[in-house]
């Protein structure tokens, strides 16, 4: 009889070294109703449920863009001793404290999407803003002729994510379309704003050629004002930002003609993932870049096959 | 502030004036309708609206704010939050409050675009649904505040939670797809199209051709937007105020929220119609939310967004009083359109993001402010306020060259500041944060900042007392002073021309205005008092 308890006590410690130390990750995300962040959400149940040694907690803010309920949640959890925690920062500074007292205590960090200003993290998962929105600006520019006015829905402009959009589509337009007049219409990442806004501009400009957008919600936005306006598709030409699935709809359809897509799955997947490896110990890579996919009618298939629309 | 002073002046108009001969009978019917303008509680929103209007023709380039297609844009655009907003005027007036309007909204539109997308329901049994859902929660709200005595503050802040976590959670909050073609006869289906399609393919009959030429001709400028959304708006507020000057529900709404002691003791249900207003409101808000659809790419349960906000201000605007019994319709829908029209203008004039903010802001202050003077019935106090008015105006004349000389000031002590960090991080072989670094300046940046300056500082001083010197006048009235006054807005603005400053002009010009019309106020008061 105890020879079996030894053995079964030997067989339940040797099945613990084989699969991997069990770890539980918080997950902090910036939306669970953004298409976009249901996306990187998806992404990281993915992670966990492939992984079964992974145990995810997910919290999100009351509301996007609620720093402070965010800052509360990661500190619960920190107070609660999970083993690590990937998070969305709503404010690229204002979580900053936190973090570095959270790394300080041994629990590690990674941001995923907007990075932390301010503190180190543990690593960094996320397309590089900035050189995707510079891809975007390069490739709309293409799409028409130099001194074409243009309109740009903005996101928010008090957000990192938002202000790099923005930097990185002048840069790429402005090189080769540096005559055309950029008409913007400034959002908070609301697509009611974007079909308002854009509505306005098309009125006052109807000598406009195509409407760029900083995420994809602005995307279906603009394409409702065009709509409404009676537009028909490719009228006035449509680049979007996200790859999300209804904007690749509206592609098929030929609202849209460009869309710089981000792996957003990817990112979430990846979070989780090297949140799990440093809890662990191992060794995680500072800066992930998760990549971009430009997606134009062409590659659209290709596209809709790699995340499984 | 009760209803009978804030209409202090009515029965001045009211009484009719005396039988006067020649000159006098008609200035005493021009002043009659003066008095009679200011006395309505919706005048403050549409001088705000009228002046708001001018502002952004003066300031955006290229084609004129005021073509039809983009004012028939503004209605459009305004068609679901006026809706929301007629609602909450009648809760308001009642005294209460509706904090659920936008959270309701936005549940609406994605239950009905969910059952109409996913559960095979006919558009418009989905429609109907949703509407009545709509109903149902304002029946209890009103329920809860009338029968239970629950303040509605807490009742609808509590809606706006609830209702908005239904939604999010009963839709999974993703977007439905492309909603079927009957929404759009709710919002962006235009009555003309399918005349001039008719038309375009020339199988409109011989007698109606002419109609859809005309139709044809007008149709880049006139016709192009014109939608049903627009349509429902209008039509919306007309049926309204004959329902609330016509039956129980409009008049007791005015009792109950001036008096709502005296109401029931007047034998008025008051419990009844408490009730009823809450179902109306939560009744406009699922109704705006099928207009919304009309014009959205989707539905999606975070439509609506912060519009209990949007809609309180409108009714504000609009003359309304959040203590409630004094107001009108017209007030809340002139209310909407203002703040449909300071999106839509400050986009177009391309203003700066944050800058809109704030402008968005001092618009919402300068309309209720216009409000307030409207009620005063002190002749001293609305001088005042002129004059005052006219010193803000001074003040914003002065921000263009003193914002050179403050920008220039904060760039030089920012620089110098950045300089002495890095002298004391030396020693310690320690370099500046990158963003600390950027404000280092090269010295031909300085000394561009410092020229600058240097040619702001005698505009930035004179218009700078020019706004001191308004408002001691708000406090020392004196004719000589505000004549004085009025002679240095007009040379201000004289000299403002040849400096570049013409922007400025139309600042001092309205000052110069305002400080005539505060001569005119006490004169004016007083003969509006001997018409009686």
């Amino acid at each position: 009889m105890k020879t079996f308890v030894t053995a079964v006590a030997a067989l339940a410690l040797v099945s613990g070294v084989a699969s991997a130390q069990s770890v539980k990750v918080g997950y902090i995300t910036k939306s669970a109703t953004n298409a976009g962040w249901m996306m990187i959400n998806g992404g990281a149940a993915q992670a966990a449920s492939d992984d079964g040694s992974i145990e995810l907690v997910t919290v999100g803010p009351a509301f996007q863009g609620d720093l402070s309920s965010q800052l509360e949640v990661f500190e619960n959890l920190v107070a609660q001793g999970i083993d690590a925690i990937a998070i969305a920062p709503v404010d690229s500074s204002g979580v900053a404290d936190a973090v570095a007292a959270a790394m300080a205590a041994g629990t590690p960090v990674v941001a995923v999407d907007t990075g932390v200003v301010g503190a180190d993290v543990a690593s960094f998962v996320a397309t590089d803003n900035e050189a995707v929105a510079t891809i975007q600006g390069k490739v709309a520019c293409g799409l028409i002729s130099n001194g074409d006015k243009v309109i740009y829905v903005t996101g928010n402009q008090a957000q990192s994510t938002g202000q790099e959009r923005r930097d990185g589509f002048y840069a790429g337009f402005g090189k080769a379309c540096g005559d055309s007049e950029v008409l913007v219409v400034p959002t908070e990442w609301n697509s009611q704003q974007a079909q308002e806004g854009v509505e306005a501009v098309l009125n006052a400009n109807p000598d406009v050629k195509m409407v760029v957008n900083a995420w994809d919600g602005g995307t279906m936005g603009a394409k409702a004002a065009l709509e409404n306006l009676g537009y028909a598709a490719g009228d006035v030409k449509l680049v979007g930002f996200d790859g999300a699935g209804d904007a690749i709809v509206a592609m098929d359809e030929g609202w849209v003609h460009a869309d710089t897509a981000q792996m957003l799955a990817k990112m979430g997947y990846e979070g989780i993932k090297a949140a799990a490896a440093a809890a662990r110990g191992q060794m995680v890579e500072a800066r992930i870049d998760t990549g971009t996919f430009l997606v134009t009618p062409e590659t659209s298939a290709e596209y809709k096959a790699l995340i499984g629309m | 502030m009760s209803a009978s002073q804030a209409n202090a002046a009515a029965p001045v108009a009211a009484n009719g004036g005396p039988k006067g001969t020649g000159e006098s009978a008609t200035n005493a019917k021009l002043l009659r309708w003066v008095v009679r303008f200011f006395s309505a509680e919706w005048s403050g929103a549409l001088l705000a609206v009228v002046l708001m209007a001018i502002g952004i023709e003066v300031f955006t380039s290229g084609k004129p704010f005021f073509h039809p297609s983009n004012l028939l844009t503004i209605f459009n655009n305004a068609a679901a939050l006026g809706i929301v907003a007629a609602g909450m005027t009648l809760v308001i007036l009642t005294a209460g409050i509706d904090l659920s309007v936008g959270s309701l909204m936005g549940m609406s539109a994605a239950l009905v675009g969910y059952v109409a997308s996913y559960w095979g329901f006919d558009p418009g049994l989905a429609i109907l649904s949703g509407v009545a859902m709509g109903c149902a929660v304002g029946l209890l709200h009103g329920t809860l505040v009338a029968q239970f005595g629950m303040p509605a503050f807490i009742v609808t802040l509590a809606g706006l939670s609830i209702w908005r976590g239904t939604g999010h959670l009963s839709t999974g909050a993703q977007a439905t797809p492309k909603l079927d073609e009957l929404f759009n006869y709710f919002g962006r289906f235009n009555p003309f199209s399918p005349l001039r399609a008719a038309y375009k393919a020339e199988t409109l009959p011989d007698g109606l051709m002419w109609l859809g030429a005309l139709v044809d001709s007008q149709w880049l400028e006139w016709l192009r937007t014109f939608q049903m959304s627009t349509v429902f708006l209008f039509a919306f507020y007309i049926l309204l105020a004959i329902l609330m000057s016509n039956t129980k529900l409009g008049l007791y709404v005015y009792a109950i929220g001036s008096n709502e002691k005296g109401s029931r003791q007047a034998g008025i249900n008051v419990k009844l119609y408490k009730i009823l207003a809450y179902v109306f409101c939560s009744f406009c808000a699922a109704f705006a939310a099928i207009l919304f659809l009309g014009r959205a790419p989707y539905a999606k349960s975070d439509y609506g967004m912060m519009w209990e906000l949007d809609a309180i201000a409108a009714v504000v605007i609009g003359g309304t009083s959040l203590f409630g019994g004094r107001g009108s319709i017209w007030g809340t829908l002139l209310g909407v359109l203002l703040l449909k029209l300071i999106n839509n203008g400050l986009t177009l004039a391309q203003l700066n993001t944050f800058w809109q903010m704030i402008v968005t802001g001092l618009i919402i202050l300068i309309a209720v402010g216009l409000d307030i003077v409207r009620q005063n019935k002190n002749p001293l106090r609305v001088r005042q306020m002129l004059i005052a008015a006219a010193a803000a105006l001074a003040f914003f004349a002065f921000i263009t060259p003193g914002s050179k000389l403050v920008s220039s000031w904060i760039v030089h002590t920012e620089h110098h500041a950045a300089v002495s960090l890095q002298e004391a991080l030396k020693p310690q072989f320690k370099q500046l944060d990158p963003k600390q670094a950027q404000r280092l300046q090269t010295t031909e940046d300085l000394q561009a900042y410092a020229d600058d300056a240097a040619q702001a500082v005698v505009p930035a001083v004179g218009f700078g007392l020019l706004a001191i010197a308004a408002v001691l006048a708000v406090f020392l009235a004196t004719p000589v002073l505000v004549y004085g006054l009025m002679v240095a807005f007009g040379l201000g603005m004289l000299a403002a021309l040849p400096m570049g400053l013409g922007a400025v002009a139309p600042f001092l010009l309205l000052g110069l205005a305002l400080l005539a019309g505060s001569q005119a106020v006490g004169p004016l008061f007083r003969r509006a008092a001997s018409l009686k």
